[in-house]
């Protein structure tokens, strides 16, 4: 008993130091871009319908992917392509769809991904280096209602990782700029 | 790897100042009124120097174009703090603006006064704002920024080579300054590759014996390289009159 009130003591200040540090594990596992809930978009866009079903491939919608920075969004025209053939009665988010063509309004989907501030990503380089689509992005074909959900980090940790990982340069420059 | 170096041919340079406007365009450098150009906080990352030389009325105008000298010792690198500037595999000192914390150390130790610190939170009139560059960064209050050879351009032009699988032809990328200059006075590209308009242009001017680089005795070793003026009537003159 004559070591009681030290180990008390000890035990006490472990656990006061421990607070901060478990305050900063959970900031960093709750604003982690992957814990964050799946965003509301204006039409609940099915990817799943589209890939799995249809088969269509990642770049027949995100056009740009291959050859530019933006994967890019497709204008509505490119929706309405299909769309055109597709009943839209009775489905309300295709009503949603067909109302915004032909009142002329671009539909306001909100940004999955989000990338840290101040970095330049580039998607057409990495396709280039044959990195497929669902090597960052998981697998969007089987994301169905209510919309797309963000499953890797994309913080700068893990950009640095694969870039070693891969023998890509890992200069500051690289990305920002 | 190339190694990005510039040449200003000062016997073109005519102080037009396009330079300077294209620069500001490019890479989202506010607009300094003239309040801010009397506090000696306006950003330029690059200004044209002018200086009279002779006496009325033989007096003549000079200019000098002086952006970022991108010693390959610079001066700024070893005094950050934080390692916000540093020297690019390719030779560039880059400013990244996410990691400076503004303690100004780097434009203090800088001989060419190139280093620009944002005082305030950049503003442009609503007129402009869609014009910002999206490949720059817009930089906030509190950050260094400098010329870095329109390392946007670079790497988009690398990129490009890499989607194309092809190696970085030469002369195929330019800075913003170079591209506007009328009179074709700055010339930009690869210092190590002989085929280089720089390259070619230096060796050029080397035998004429034209070169020369701004504060050069201080050992920085710059990679920006002046040509200097070619005065015929000075020429002319006997050397005794001086
Ligand atoms: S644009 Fe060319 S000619 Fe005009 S000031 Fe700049 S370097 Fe001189």
């Amino acid at each position: 008993m004559r070591y009681a009130r030290l180990l008390v003591f000890v035990l006490v200040v472990l656990v006061i130091m421990a607070i901060p540090l478990a305050l900063v594990l959970a900031r960093s596992y709750f604003l982690s871009p992957t814990a964050q809930p799946v965003k509301a978009q204006p039409i609940q866009f099915p990817h799943q319908v589209h890939v799995q079903a249809i088969g269509l491939d990642c770049t027949y919608c995100h056009r740009n992917a291959t050859t530019s920075a933006q994967a890019t969004l497709p204008p509505i025209e490119l929706c309405m392509q299909c769309h055109k053939i597709i009943p839209a009665q009775g489905r309300p988010e295709l009503e949603k769809l067909v109302s915004a063509f032909e009142q002329n309004q671009p539909i306001l989907w909100n940004k999955v991904h989000q990338l840290p501030d101040h970095s330049h990503f580039v998607h057409s380089v990495h396709l280039s280096f044959g990195f497929q689509c669902s090597t960052c992005h998981g697998n969007v074909g089987a994301m169905g209602k209510p919309g797309v959900q963000q499953v890797r980090d994309l913080r700068m940790g893990d950009c640095i990782t694969c870039h070693q990982q891969n023998g890509a340069r890992v200069d500051c420059s690289v990305c920002h700029y | 790897m190339p190694r990005w170096g510039m040449v200003i041919d000062l016997d073109r340079c005519i102080g037009c100042e396009a330079c300077v406007v294209a620069c500001q365009a490019e890479n989202n450098v506010p607009i300094n009124t003239e309040d801010v150009y009397h506090q000696r906080r306006a950003i330029a990352w690059i200004r044209v120097e002018r200086y009279w030389e002779g006496e009325y009325p033989n007096i003549k105008a000079r200019y000098i174009p002086v952006p970022c000298m991108q010693c390959t010792n610079a001066p700024c690198e070893p005094v950050c703090p934080v390692y916000a500037t540093y020297h690019t595999t390719e030779g560039i000192n880059m400013q990244v603006y996410n990691r400076c914390i503004g303690t100004r150390y780097c434009a203090v130790n800088c001989h060419w006064h190139v280093r620009f610190f944002n005082f305030w939170e950049p503003k442009w009139p609503d007129s402009l704002k869609n014009q910002l560059n999206p490949d720059v960064t817009v930089r906030s209050r509190g950050v260094m920024e400098k010329c870095n050879f329109c390392v946007h351009r670079i790497v988009k032009a690398e990129q490009k080579a890499k989607v194309e699988k092809r190696a970085l032809r030469t002369d195929e990328v330019t800075t913003a300054c170079a591209q506007a200059c009328p009179t074709n006075a700055i010339v930009f590209g690869d210092l190590d590759d002989p085929n280089s308009a720089v390259s070619k242009l230096l060796a050029q001017a080397e035998q004429e014996g034209r070169v020369y680089r701004l504060l050069e005795d201080l050992g920085t070793d710059p990679k920006v390289y002046y040509l200097k003026k070619i005065d015929v009537a000075a020429a002319a003159e006997p050397a005794a009159t001086h």
